[in-house]
């Protein structure tokens, strides 16, 4: 009844970095695989564009794979989001094994390595909740569709059903205008995690498949909450809980948990 | 400034709900367990049945919703010996987080 896994499949994680006029996403990338290769004892790939200039940075990374950036996607703020072209993880990954995650999802633990235990050939995050904010809703394409789910963390392994969801996040990506339209989507800029949804219905035959999500939250930093480092995986989260036109601060200590951090600037603090 | 100072100058009062959730979070995803072919939750629903039951092999359901087949002394016993580490894990650090103003 034991399922024996072949020791020999290659194992590793892989990042996508490219910077903009604000954020350095390739030191961000460089502060997460040092994370990955202390708390996960995995090499980590980066893919970023030509524009990093690679003689300023004094990490290497296991592999660096140059690929041109897509540069027409805008976040709120209007400022160049380069977020395009994650489909391309299942071409671009070196390993059997792929752990793909966002630069800003900070490691604390070794519970990433879980996946690799499971039996599932492609695992994401359905579940998300906040630091500081329990019960929190969780995010749906739009009213009257699909729950989110996350491109945050995702595992996969190389098979012919893990192709067939790159390729089809591929086609969204490249249609996305007719995909908001028919999924009503109230946000209008692209996102991977709503590729990642609508690709997991139609790979799935437009069910739901339990066994593609990661049996736990997805931990997320939100707005109004800060993290201080207090040691190395040791934080005092502090948040502005505003009640009646006054900010009431609260405060929670976490330890040993890995948690997705929204706020880049925030996230440099800690590494 | 450390961050006690900087929760003193704030005046932030610790929320014990927040932590609470936290810690569920933290914890759930330390109670999965891959064994046998299906992936279990140590929980007390799961190690119940496993320890009513009587024969050597049994089907259960997994935490993906699969029948699966198992060995139901060495599942119980790999059950059992996470739940036991995962909650005394739990239960030191809700306590010591219980005792925060």
């Amino acid at each position: 009844m034991d399922i024996i896994r072949e020791e020999t499949m290659s194992k590793g994680v892989l990042l996508f970095a490219f910077n903009n006029d604000k954020v350095d996403y390739y030191a961000m990338a460089i502060a997460t695989a040092k994370r990955a290769n202390k708390f996960l004892n995995l090499p980590v790939t980066v893919v970023t564009d030509e524009t990093t200039d690679l003689s300023k940075y004094d990490y290497e990374f296991d592999n660096v794979v140059i690929v041109e950036a897509d540069r027409t996607n805008f976040n709120a703020q209007n400022e160049v989001w380069i977020n395009k072209g994650r489909y391309q993880a299942y071409n671009l990954s070196p390993y059997d094994e792929t752990l793909l995650l966002d630069t800003d999802y900070l490691i604390n633990s070794d519970t990433l390595l879980k996946p690799f235990e499971l039996y599932d050939d492609f695992m994401c995050h359905n579940r998300t909740s906040f630091l500081m904010i329990p019960n929190h809703y969780q995010e749906m394409l739009s009213d009257q569709s699909y729950n989110t789910v996350w491109a945050t963390v995702i595992y996969f392994r190389k098979t012919s059903k893990t192709k067939q969801i790159f390729e089809c996040m591929e086609m969204i990506q490249k249609n996305y205008s007719h995909y908001t339209t028919l999924y009503n989507m109230t946000v209008g800029n692209f996102r991977n995690d709503f590729a990642l949804t609508i690709a997991l219905r139609i790979v799935c035959g437009q069910t739901e498949d339990t066994s593609h999500y990661i049996p736990w939250n997805l931990v997320h930093v939100g707005k109004n909450t800060h993290v201080y480092r207090d040691s190395d995986t040791m934080y005092t989260v502090i948040y502005d809980n505003w009640q009646r036109g006054k900010i009431r601060k609260e405060y929670s200590i976490v330890t040993d948990t890995d948690f997705h951090l929204l706020n880049k600037e925030n996230f440099m603090e800690l590494v | 400034m450390d961050t006690k100072q900087l929760i003193t100058e704030a005046k932030a009062r610790f929320n014990h709900n927040a932590a609470k959730a936290y810690l569920k979070d933290k914890y759930e995803s330390k109670l999965s367990v891959a064994s046998q072919g299906g992936l279990w939750k140590a929980d007390s629903l799961t190690i119940t049945l496993l320890a009513a039951l009587t024969s050597p092999a049994v089907v259960v359901i997994d935490t993906f919703g699969n029948p699966v087949m198992v060995y139901r002394e060495k599942l119980l016993n790999t059950l059992t010996e996470t739940y036991e580490t995962v909650m005394a894990d739990w239960h030191m650090e809700w306590t010591s987080l219980e005792k925060k103003r």
